[in-house]
């Protein structure tokens, strides 16, 4: 598909899976979300100043297995990518991310940034990161950073001897952990953002 | 006097290596417990070992709260029957409200307790009470747990913390460090206005400065694993003048 020029292409997937091939035309501005299922995306920035948000999160249990994967491309300068990818494994799950990043000789003046990260809530889960950066301007600032760690050990013990059961704290954490994926939602889809907020939030109660 | 701990023949290690070598400490309610001592005494892993840290391993004695075996029970059960420690280095939590946070808190301690959970509305309440015992500012609650405090405001954070779950046996490991003069008197203030007849607590410290505020009814030298000396007030300034060499 193609977004024109200046045009915005915001969409938030929820439990669906996601084949997206994006052309952007100069300053068209593209948002997507996806939560809790496989995809692959590929974005080319085809003409100046285009504007690439790519954000997912994927909460794993049991046998799942999900694939993320981004292709963004910025064949031309002035633009700007920015992607966040978290995975939450828990039991026998398997994920998997690939993000390639290619910034043509071209693409001068070029924001791009990569962020993976993953939290390991068993031994079993297995977390697999594959980011690939091609840079072939000199004039851009490209970032990218992937990270697979487990909950906070000492967090959850300073929890506990506040008398909340590990349990409980296990999922504020990783409820602290997911949260920054869902309030990147904007106000288009502000229903969706608060239901999945929700969702995280009610362990108040 | 009512007997409220009772630590017989403490034991403990950390990473094969024995800490505590024999830990012997009888608190009764209403009574204040100075705990001093050199560094790397074993005093925060005695604070470690009464709330249930997992990372230390007790290999002998035994520990009572009230009669009952305190060891026994997972860290969150201690910390709901009234066992609270003020960290010697209190942890962040990014993305964990203070308010989310202490709400839980209070929240499974009243279960525990068969009370039903604060409405939202009492819960507020309580909360502005208390941070005006602290003189903490209100934009600190609607941040992550110590997250980018100063570590004055940690401990202060603590000692609201303490404030908030009212528990009737407080291990301050070092309270006092890091504070400013104000800051020093108005956590030692809060404490003490915290005092009931019914809850006690151990201060651990460096300096005679806190016990100066809190007065504590006995002085305990840990060194080396052991408690090597008691004495009343008067124990703290003499090690103040004349340093653990000088027992
Ligand atoms: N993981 C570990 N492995 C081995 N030794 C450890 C470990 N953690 C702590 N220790 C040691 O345990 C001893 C007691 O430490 P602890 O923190 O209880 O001392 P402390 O009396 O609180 O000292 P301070 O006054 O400096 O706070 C120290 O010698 C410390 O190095
Ligand atoms: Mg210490």
């Amino acid at each position: 598909m193609k977004v024109s020029k200046g045009d915005i292409f915001e969409r938030v997937f929820v439990n669906e899976e996601v084949n997206l091939q994006i052309d952007q035309e100069s300053g068209s501005h593209v948002k997507i979300h996806v939560i809790n299922a496989s995809f692959s995306i590929t974005v080319n920035q085809l003409g100046e100043g285009c504007h690439t948000e790519i954000y997912a999160l994927e909460h794993l249990r049991g046998e799942e297995n999900v694939t993320a994967e981004t292709h963004v491309t910025h064949a031309v300068g002035g633009g700007s990518s920015n992607q966040l990818i978290k995975f939450v494994l828990d039991d026998n799950s398997r994920g998997r991310f690939i993000g390639d990043l290619k910034i043509a000789q071209d693409a001068q003046q070029t924001e791009a940034h990569q962020t993976n990260r993953n939290l390991l809530l068993s031994e079993e889960a297995e977390m697999r990161t594959q980011p690939q950066l091609e840079i072939y301007a000199d004039d851009v600032k490209a970032t990218h950073g992937a990270s697979t760690g487990q909950l906070d050990e000492s967090a959850l013990f300073y929890m506990q001897q506040r008398g909340i059961g590990k349990e409980k704290a296990r999922q504020l954490l990783v409820n602290a952990f997911m949260k920054d994926v869902i309030e990147t939602i904007g106000d288009q889809y502000a229903d969706v953002r608060e239901q999945l907020l929700n969702t995280i939030d009610g362990v108040v109660e | 006097m009512k007997e409220l701990l009772r630590i017989e023949n403490l034991h403990a290690s950390i990473g094969g290596k024995e800490i505590l070598k024999g830990v012997n400490l009888v608190i009764n309610e209403g009574e204040v417990h100075a705990i001093m001592g050199p560094n790397g005494a074993g005093k925060s892993t005695l604070s470690a070992v009464l709330t249930g840290n997992p990372a230390y391993e007790v290999t002998e004695g035994k520990v009572w709260l009230r009669g009952e075996d305190l060891l026994a029970m997972e860290p969150e059960v201690r910390a709901r029957a009234g066992v609270f420690l003020s960290f010697q280095y209190p942890v962040e939590i990014p993305g964990v409200s203070m308010t989310n946070f202490m709400r839980t808190a209070i929240n499974e301690k009243r279960a525990y307790e068969g009370k039903e959970p604060l409405s939202a509305k009492e819960f507020l309440a309580l909360m502005r009470e208390k941070k005006k015992l602290l003189e903490l500012p209100d934009k600190l609650n609607n941040r992550s747990v110590n997250e980018g405090f100063s570590g004055g405001e940690k401990k202060k954070n603590e000692i609201f913390q303490m404030a908030m779950l009212n528990p009737c046996l407080a291990i301050l490991d070092e309270t006092d460090s890091g504070l400013d003069i104000d800051a020093l008197r108005i956590v030692a203030e809060g404490v003490n206005r915290l005092k009931t007849p019914q809850n006690a607590s151990i201060v651990i410290t460096h300096y005679q400065r806190l016990l100066d505020y809190i007065v504590p009814d006995f002085v305990h030298v840990l060194a080396d694993g052991q408690i090597v000396k008691t004495g009343d007030k008067n124990l703290a300034l003499e090690l103040e003048e004349k340093g653990y060499e000088g027992l």
